[in-house]
């Protein structure tokens, strides 16, 4: 495990945190270590936090108050939300923690507008509810939405299982509140979703993960809730027949795919291994697997027509071998439980290096002939567990230990596999890190693979929002 | 030996069921429906016994609006041979419906039929233990295991008490329970067969029956909100609330 490096800020003069008790109230600091550990933990276990104490602010100007004290102070801080990032990002060394978890109100919704305006510390599935109460869709759904909050998703860019309709949560932002360094207030709550007086604002703090500014707020595009889905789950024997299944799911569908899963034989095997309550859908053993799944606004569209069609076709062209429908939403949950399934049983079977790569979908056939080769090169036995958003030409591209090494000796191939991956990725036109971001895990790698002019331009966006870099320092730069 | 398999088309069991602004019944336009999950279990019960030589046919019935014959198509991907869809858009209540099933036995002669033992949407728990009456059959209720062996049927029954078996003789009606099975998913080779399977169609006075409904429905209102909890700062306190608001203590 890595303790992160000590960053530059001042320490913590007397009674500061007696002010910020003042601001914050009776339950908005906790110091007490077991209390506070949840808040220092990281979820891979990869980094040890440390921090003199978390802040819990109940609003918008009690985070300002906070900020502009850290401000004069020159003392560091590390906005958290869920703590469920994957790359360090929500880690302090130090640092205080200001974790936004009591600030989850739901402001307003305007069904008419299509819109939702909330607290930064919203839980994600709260919003999927609330909205769907109001008889509307917010989309942005993944593995952790049941703890993650809107401000670190926001703040992640994050993206999960419904892209490829309706974008990552940055497409999903009309607006945002934010805290800046400084401790002032910029209030960017607008639900316009045509808006050109000048710089969009409110891009620059979406994925800064916390560097630029706190985000407290955010006004979030909402959808026709979709009343009718149609969830397959079928067998392929290539990835080259996986994209043209995609191609052939767009086309005729009217683009109503909202979700295109690939899944490894081997991901199936170590689920029904190590989770209870897995089943293989189908009869025989195949090499690979997609979850495909439409969506309709209308619960009389056809869609289990147009989907019926597709399969057909598909299987005429030899695109699928076998498959299922899922008759049920008892069986829809049943089929992405195998996917979510897949990703807990990777703990159990041993080390896991874990890589989050996207490629231009063309090239992911390519992109996993060639890493494959070049891991098993330099680690026999080596198990890749390649899965992932493959209409959105994400890869998790994860690499299982050898059965027959020690689980230091495959660490301490982390780097050198890394490296050849991402230099693959590289080749290809690739990004290092899709959906998770930076924090401090893949810090090295923006110095590999940014240009030396896309550094210099982050880094002046930094200094100016941020002169006393107080703002989760040592992050992505 | 014909097996007749009767299935429900209800409101998705994940779906959260909503009263209507005018009492009158649930919602039901923009739900996802699907087949009940206990004749989910009955089909899968079925086919399993034709898998095993055990039965030669399977007829899956469904009663109800014209998608009632989506869900005979789930029934018939999963292996059932051919459907029978009773078509009316009116609410059947149980009597009803084991009257026209004794239509169809009386029409078709199986020896076995094999419901759910319930249906999720109205809960009656009725249909099976009518039908059995009404044509004077044996009956096994909540059906953990059926055994078919020399035109007897070995039931293992789910009751307060633990488990109880029963053998009877065919012809027979059995009600299933959920532990019975774990039914299969339609595969797709066979959705595509099934396609092709035959579906007959009636209508409720073609088989001669009076189904008008013998109850009437006053108001149907949804459950009681739960109050939310409370914390409790001291154990005092707790007992305080359990004897003096509770009342259970
Ligand atoms: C009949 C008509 C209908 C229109 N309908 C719409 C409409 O429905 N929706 C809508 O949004 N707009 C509409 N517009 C306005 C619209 O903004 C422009 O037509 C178009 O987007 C501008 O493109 P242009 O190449 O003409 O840019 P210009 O008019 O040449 O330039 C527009 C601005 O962009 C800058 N600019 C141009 N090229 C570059 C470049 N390569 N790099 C950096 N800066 C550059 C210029 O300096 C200037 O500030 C309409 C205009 C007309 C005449
Ligand atoms: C099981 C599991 C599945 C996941 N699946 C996906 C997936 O499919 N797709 C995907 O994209 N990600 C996925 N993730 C990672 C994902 O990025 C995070 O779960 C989530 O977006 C982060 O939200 P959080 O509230 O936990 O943020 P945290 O982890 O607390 O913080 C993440 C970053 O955002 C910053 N931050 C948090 N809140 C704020 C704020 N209000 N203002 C400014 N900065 C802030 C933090 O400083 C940190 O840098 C997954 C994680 C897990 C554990």
């Amino acid at each position: 495990m890595k303790t992160v490096k000590k960053n530059t800020s001042s320490s913590i003069p007397e009674g500061f945190l007696q002010e910020i008790h003042k601001i914050v109230g009776k339950n908005g600091v906790i110091t007490n270590l077991s209390d506070m550990a949840p808040y220092l933990e990281e979820t891979r276990g990869i980094f040890v936090g440390s921090s003199p104490a978390i802040i819990r602010p109940k609003d918008t100007l009690q985070v300002s108050k906070i900020v502009a004290m850290c401000f004069k102070e020159n003392i560091g801080i590390v906005p958290q939300g869920g703590n469920t990032g994957l790359c360090g990002g929500s880690v302090a060394s130090g640092e205080l923690i200001v974790n936004l978890e009591r600030m989850n109100e739901i402001r307003s919704i305007d069904a008419i507008n299509y819109t939702i305006t909330v607290d930064a510390g919203c839980i994600l599935s709260d919003l999927q509810k609330i909205s769907e109460e109001n008889d509307r869709f917010f989309p942005l759904s993944l593995g952790a939405e049941g703890s993650c909050q809107i401000g670190g998703n926001l703040s992640t860019n994050a993206g999960g299982t419904s892209v490829l309709r309706y974008g990552n949560a940055r497409e999903l932002t009309l607006g945002l509140e934010v805290v800046l360094s400084d401790g002032r207030i910029w209030n960017g709550l607008t639900g316009l979703r045509k808006d050109n007086t000048g710089y969009d604002l409110k891009q620059l703090f979406i994925g800064a993960e916390g560097t630029l500014g706190i985000i407290t707020g955010a006004v979030l595009k909402l959808f026709p809730l979709p009343l009718e889905r149609q969830t397959v789950f079928v067998a392929n024997k290539d990835l080259k027949s996986i994209l043209k299944l995609l191609s052939l799911a767009r086309n005729c569908s009217g683009d109503t795919v909202s979700a295109f899963e690939f899944i490894p034989r081997i991901g199936i095997d170590l689920s029904l291994k190590h989770i209870p309550e897995t089943v293989d859908p189908l009869k025989d053993k195949h090499e690979w697997y997609t979850l495909i799944e439409f969506e309709s606004g209308s619960s009389e569209s056809g869609l289990d027509t147009i989907m019926e069609m597709f399969l057909n076709e598909a299987l005429i062209n030899n695109l699928i071998i076998d498959g299922v429908i899922a008759q049920s939403e008892e069986q829809r949950h049943k089929l992405w439980f195998i996917r979510e399934a897949m990703v807990l049983a990777q703990k159990p079977e041993g080390a896991s290096i874990k890589n989050d790569i996207s490629v231009p979908i063309s090239k992911i056939p390519e992109f996993i002939l060639r890493a494959d080769k070049a891991v098993k090169k330099i680690c026999p036995g080596i198990r890749p567990i390649a899965f992932g958003h493959i209409g959105d030409g994400n890869v998790h591209y994860n690499l299982q230990q050898p059965l027959d090494l020690e689980e230091e000796s495959f660490m301490s191939l982390r780097e050198a596999l890394n490296r050849l991956i991402m230099d693959i990725v590289q080749s290809l036109g690739g990004s290092f890190s899709a959906e998770h971001g930076i924090g401090i895990l893949k810090v090295p790698q923006m110095i590999s693979y940014k240009t030396k002019i896309e550094l210099e331009l982050m880094k002046l966006v930094k200094d100016t929002l941020d002169p006393n870099n107080i703002l989760n320092p040592g992050k992505i730069l | 030996m014909k097996v007749l398999v009767p299935i429900k088309r209800v409101i998705d069991y994940n779906v959260k069921v909503r009263v209507k602004a005018d009492k009158t019944g649930v919602e039901i336009a923009n739900v996802k429906m699907s087949m009940n999950p206990f004749d989910e279990i009955s089909v899968e019960e079925a086919v399993r016994l034709k898998e095993a030589g055990k039965a030669e046919e399977i007829i899956a019935v469904s009663i109800g609006v014209q998608q009632c014959q989506e869900t005979i198509r789930t029934a018939l991907a999963m292996g059932a041979d051919r459907g029978i869809h009773i078509k009316t858009d009116e609410d059947i209540e149980p009597l009803a419906v084991a009257k026209l099933l004794r239509a169809l036995v009386e029409k078709e002669s199986p020896e076995l039929v094999i419901l759910g033992k319930q249906a999720i949407d109205d809960d009656s728990n009725q249909t099976g233990q009518k039908l059995a009456a009404l044509l004077g059959w044996a009956q096994g209720t909540f059906a953990s295991k059926i055994d078919i062996q020399n035109g007897k049927a070995e039931i293992t029954r789910e009751v307060d008490s633990g488990l109880e078996i029963i053998e009877v003789n065919l012809p027979a009606i059995v009600t299933v329970d959920l532990r019975l099975n774990e039914p299969r998913y339609a595969s797709l080779p066979n959705i595509m067969k099934a396609k092709k399977k035959p579906i007959d169609e009636f209508s409720i006075a073609e088989l001669g029956i009076d189904a008008a409904p013998r109850l009437e429905i006053l108001s149907v209102e949804a459950p009681k909100q739960r109050e939310a909890g409370v914390m409790v700062d001291s154990v005092a306190s707790l007992v305080d609330k359990l004897k003096n608001e509770a009342r259970v203590i």
